[in-house]
């Protein structure tokens, strides 16, 4: 009843849940409901080359969203990301894998079982590590878990019975539950259609539930670290538990994501995993905007389609080469840009592209005022 | 009489509100700003309460003719005691808690109260400076234990969740005791005292019987006198300004315990305009003070916003005047093209404006208790906030006159409200009022009362005034603020200094000149605006009195002051002025707990001024 008669009052609440809620005023809930409505109906309306790059920006926004919690939200920089994606690759790749391959597998095909079993390896993982982080800060955490990337790269290059060896690779996970294909081309959608729909729930329920953990108590203590560890510390929160579960969580995405990532191109290699995996997943978090999950989202949609859209600026600049033997190349520009975005936008907005949109949105929040 | 009151109670507010939890159990009655969130209180919690802080009296032995004096900020618990209090029929006796210990020493001795309600460490520390002048005071209820607990150990002491527990204790053990008092209260119970403000000598405490109240709410809010529907239990009303004034009496209290409005409490007149903009309450009352305050804060807002946001604010704003203009000639009814005008307006930016600063939802929008300058009215109704003056004083229960809906003459305090008569003493110019709301008598001075009163139930309201087209009243100004220049012009000064006032640069404007060869003027900045304006000039300055005294800040006066003087004819014109060094304060004794600035004081006290500006 009263809840009725408080419309159009967003600002008076009544109870810490209305305050709390994860879509408290009705304009969220509306864009939110629009923005849904367009995602879903996007394959109806692109082809199916540009659905997969979608998929795949839906399973990278996992992953950032996963890189957000512990580097945005709880301040610990984690250049390790692609050793933690790499777990969750692996682990979900052998436990679907065929046992009579040429490579590791358990035959258990269920995404139920290898999802979940990914992200718990790479969480397993992420707590190991977690002790590093509750001794070290900043630059020296940094580097530390850069040494996680090339102990990763090279137990994958030398456990080729599990990898498939530098330049060979091995299948990755297969998309079925109980059974059933969950991406493959039917009566009624082809296999890319379904894959956009299947990666696009799974972003949604990740996105959420990052944002739950964020405004619960877990959430605000990561908050309390990042702002300043040794006063979250004087005001009681337990520095220790609070970075492993940081990290925990992070690593449990990631390996979600790593599980994912390569189910949309098939198979893998395990060069993949190199630096430059988790140079584009701090440039997502960092251009997407640090500490919110709708920032890493947009970062992660905008690094993916960056390759494709360097390709279309080609067509309009002859000048750039397609062929990587030539200088320039659409290769060394998009390397370049990364660069570039990461510096024009720490130095312009460093709140990213999250930063610019509530820039847009204060600009008319605050109509007719400026302030 | 006895047989009246043995056949039907007399109606109070306290069996108002029991009828409310009777019949709405589970409504909103009220809601305060609690850690955060607006904590709501329904009407079964809200009469509870009150019933067993009834009872805590009883058991503190409150007799019918007794008086409870409270001396807090808005809150629960004022009203909840002021019920309680009425319950028992004893009278309410509001303290502003801007009250130096002085003043809560007069007051609490002439008003002979038995109990005090005081919120806080620093209204108990006033009343235990003075509590050896007050003989009769047995009580001090605290509502913050907050450096009170463990800390003071005075016998008279008492916290309120202690109160509460006494209550229940005293209804377990007689159930019955509050129902035989309530049905015993009598029409002519004084159920509250109301000390006005006294811009000249002490307070006077006006009483106000069960009658008078009656009467003001089936007038006001049954009657719609206000309001076009009348209120009901769908509005909102944020409750800020002091309680113990009559208008946020009728306002809080009375339209709440009449009509089953939701009240909420402001947390502070500080957060009044954070809290509007969460509540957008529907029907909104301010004093002038409040509305310029609103319209400065517009003013410098604008002028600091983007370009664009400038143009468009600039083209609205015209627009608004054009429409403030219409409804002034109508009466504030809308005409077809202001009401195109005002749709466009509506997309681009008076609903934006309305909802910031509050008011996109006020239905009702009410400015009295001082006069107020026409040109802030206007802006308000250009916006599209339905603006009214209305006019009334603590010794009639508020109750003469407003300007109804659709009927609206700018300038005027509107037309007399239903079953009151009012007129204009031909010889003076004093306006006079007679209705069921005329007050008992002053508390204890008898005197002052036989002044106020004639024979024939006539109260003199002190304001002069006029009709305007027969049916409006126009009031000139208080009678004993005329003026009389050496030329021998009688000078109402109110309307000037309002007109001053209007600017968002001029907080304060005090007329001189009784007696003097030419109007002079005091005159107060307001300092955030003005340290705005200073900031966008590069001027800098440290405190208001570097900041007031400014040359540029004199020019920028100057220039109002200009402005003001080409409206008026020459005999009108302020000639000289002389800044303020300083902001008024109620502490200093420069202006009343109201606002109200005490001219006798301002004379003494910057006598000087004065002196050099006729020197």
């Amino acid at each position: 009843m009263s809840r009725a008669r408080m419309r159009g009052r967003p600002l008076l609440h009544t109870s810490y849940a209305s305050e709390m809620a994860l879509f408290n005023t009705p304009a969220k809930r509306a864009w939110f409901g629009a923005l849904l409505a367009v995602a879903v109906a996007l394959p109806f309306l692109l082809t199916d080359d540009i659905l997969q790059l979608l998929a795949l920006c839906c399973v990278a926004a996992i992953g950032a969203i996963g890189l957000g919690l512990v580097t945005g939200y709880a301040g610990q920089v984690s250049l390790g990301h692609a050793f933690f994606l790499a777990i969750g690759a692996y682990a979900a790749a052998a436990i679907s894998g065929d046992p009579d391959g040429r490579v590791i597998g358990f035959g258990v095909t269920n995404m139920l079982v290898w999802l979940p079993a990914a992200g718990l390896g790479a969480a397993a993982a992420g707590v190991l590590v977690a002790p590093l982080a509750t001794r070290l800060r900043g630059l020296y955490l940094a580097i530390v878990t850069l040494g996680l990337v090339f102990i990763g790269q090279h137990i994958a290059s030398e456990w080729s019975s599990l990898t498939g060896g530098v330049g060979v690779g091995r299948p990755a996970a297969t998309l079925s539950v109980f059974g059933y294909q969950l991406a493959a081309t039917g009566a009624f959608a082809t296999r890319d259609q379904k894959l956009f729909w299947l990666m696009l729930a799974l972003l949604l329920v990740f996105a959420l539930a990052a944002r739950n953990l964020a405004r619960s108590k877990v959430g605000r203590a990561f908050t309390a670290i990042r702002d300043r560890d040794i006063a979250a510390g004087v005001i009681g929160v337990n520095l220790a538990r609070y970075k492993t579960i940081a990290f925990a969580v992070s690593s449990f995405y990631a390996g979600c994501a790593g599980a994912l990532l390569y189910t949309v191109s098939g198979y893998f290699d395990p060069s993949s995993f190199s630096l430059l995996l988790s140079v584009q997943y701090i440039a997502m978090v960092l251009i997407g905007g640090a500490g919110t999950v709708s920032g890493a989202i947009a970062g992660a949609f905008f690094i993916t389609l960056l390759p494709r859209l360097t390709r279309e600026v080609q067509a309009w600049v002859p000048f750039i080469s397609t062929q990587p033997n030539e200088v320039p190349n659409v290769f060394q520009v998009e390397t370049i840009l990364y660069g570039v975005l990461i510096i024009v936008f720490l130095i312009f907005e460093p709140r990213g592209l999250f930063g610019l949109w509530v820039r847009a949105r204060n600009y008319w929040k605050a109509w007719p005022f400026s302030y | 009489m006895t047989t009246d009151t043995r056949v039907k109670a007399a109606v109070t507010i306290a069996s108002r509100v029991r009828e409310h939890a009777r019949a709405t159990p589970d409504a909103i009655a009220m809601r305060e700003k609690d850690f955060g969130i607006w904590q709501e209180v329904t009407w079964t919690e809200y009469w509870d309460t009150a019933r067993t802080v009834a009872h805590a009296l009883l058991a503190l032995g409150i007799e019918p003719g007794d008086r409870v004096a409270i001396h807090a900020e808005n809150r629960k618990e004022w009203l909840i005691a002021d019920v309680a209090t009425v319950a028992v029929r004893a009278a309410t006796v509001g303290l502003y808690p801007t009250n130096p210990a002085s003043e809560v020493g007069y007051l609490l001795r002439h008003s002979g109260a038995r109990v005090l309600v005081a919120e806080d460490q620093e209204q108990v520390d006033k009343a235990l400076a003075v509590l050896d002048d007050c003989p009769d005071l047995e009580r001090i209820v605290y509502l913050e234990p907050r450096g009170i607990r463990h800390r003071y150990r005075h016998p008279k002491l008492m916290c309120w969740e202690d109160l509460v527990l006494l209550g229940v204790a005293h209804r377990d053990a007689n159930p019955d005791a509050l129902d035989e008092r309530m049905a015993a209260a009598r029409s002519d119970d004084i159920v509250t005292v109301i000390y006005t403000s006294g811009t000249t000598g002490p307070p006077k405490g006006a009483m106000l019987s069960a009658s008078n109240v009656d009467f003001a709410i089936r007038s006001l809010v049954e009657g719609g006198g206000f309001t076009s529907p009348p209120p009901g239990p769908s509005d909102l009303l944020l409750s800020y300004l002091p309680l113990c004034h009559v208008a946020e009496r009728i306002f809080t209290t009375w339209f709440n315990a009449g009509a089953g409005t939701q009240v909420n409490f402001a947390e502070s007149i500080a957060t009044v305009q954070a809290n509007l903009r969460e509540v957008q309450p529907t029907v909104l009352f301010g004093v002038p003070r409040i509305w310029e305050k609103i319209l400065a804060g517009v003013s410098i807002r604008l002028a600091s916003a983007s370009p664009l946001k400038r143009l468009n604010a600039r083209v609205w704003l015209a627009v608004a005047r054009r429409i403030g203009d219409t409804l002034v000639r109508t009466g504030g009814t809308h005409t077809l093209s202001t009401r195109l005008m005002y749709a466009a307006g509506w997309l681009f930016f008076y609903r934006a404006l309305r909802e910031r600063i509050g008011v996109g939802r006020v239905r009702y929008a009410a400015s009295g208790a001082a006069p107020i300058a026409p040109d802030v009215l206007r802006f308000f109704m250009g916006i599209g906030v339905p603006m009214h003056e209305v006019y009334g004083m603590t010794e009639n229960t508020a109750v003469a006159t407003g300007n109804r809906p659709g009927r609206i003459k700018l300038g005027t305090v509107g037309e007399p409200h239903s079953e009151v008569e009012l007129r204009i003493d031909e010889d003076t110019g004093e306006i006079l009022t007679r209705h069921p709301g005329t007050f008992v008598g002053y508390f204890r001075d008898p005197a002052a009362t036989a002044a106020a009163l004639t024979e024939d139930g006539w109260l003199h309201t002190g304001d002069i005034g006029e009709w305007v087209d027969g049916t409006h009243v126009r009031i000139t100004d208080r009678a004993k603020d005329i003026m009389i220049t050496a030329g021998g012009k009688n000078i109402a000064p109110s309307q000037i200094e309002n007109e001053l006032k209007a600017s968002p640069y001029i907080k304060e404007a005090i007329l001189v000149g009784d007696r003097r060869a030419f109007l002079g003027a005091l005159i107060g900045i307001e300092p955030d605006t003005v340290g705005e304006w200073a900031q966008r000039r590069g001027l800098a300055y440290t405190t208001y009195r570097d900041l007031s005294g400014k040359p540029e800040v004199r020019a920028l006066v100057q220039s109002i002051v200009d402005a003001v003087n080409g409206r008026r004819a020459p005999v009108e014109h302020v000639k000289r002025f002389r800044m303020l060094p300083k902001e008024l304060d109620h502490e200093d004794g420069e202006l009343t707990a109201t606002q109200k600035v005490k001219r006798a004081a301002i004379a003494g006290l910057f006598a000087d001024l004065v002196e050099e500006m006729y020197g």
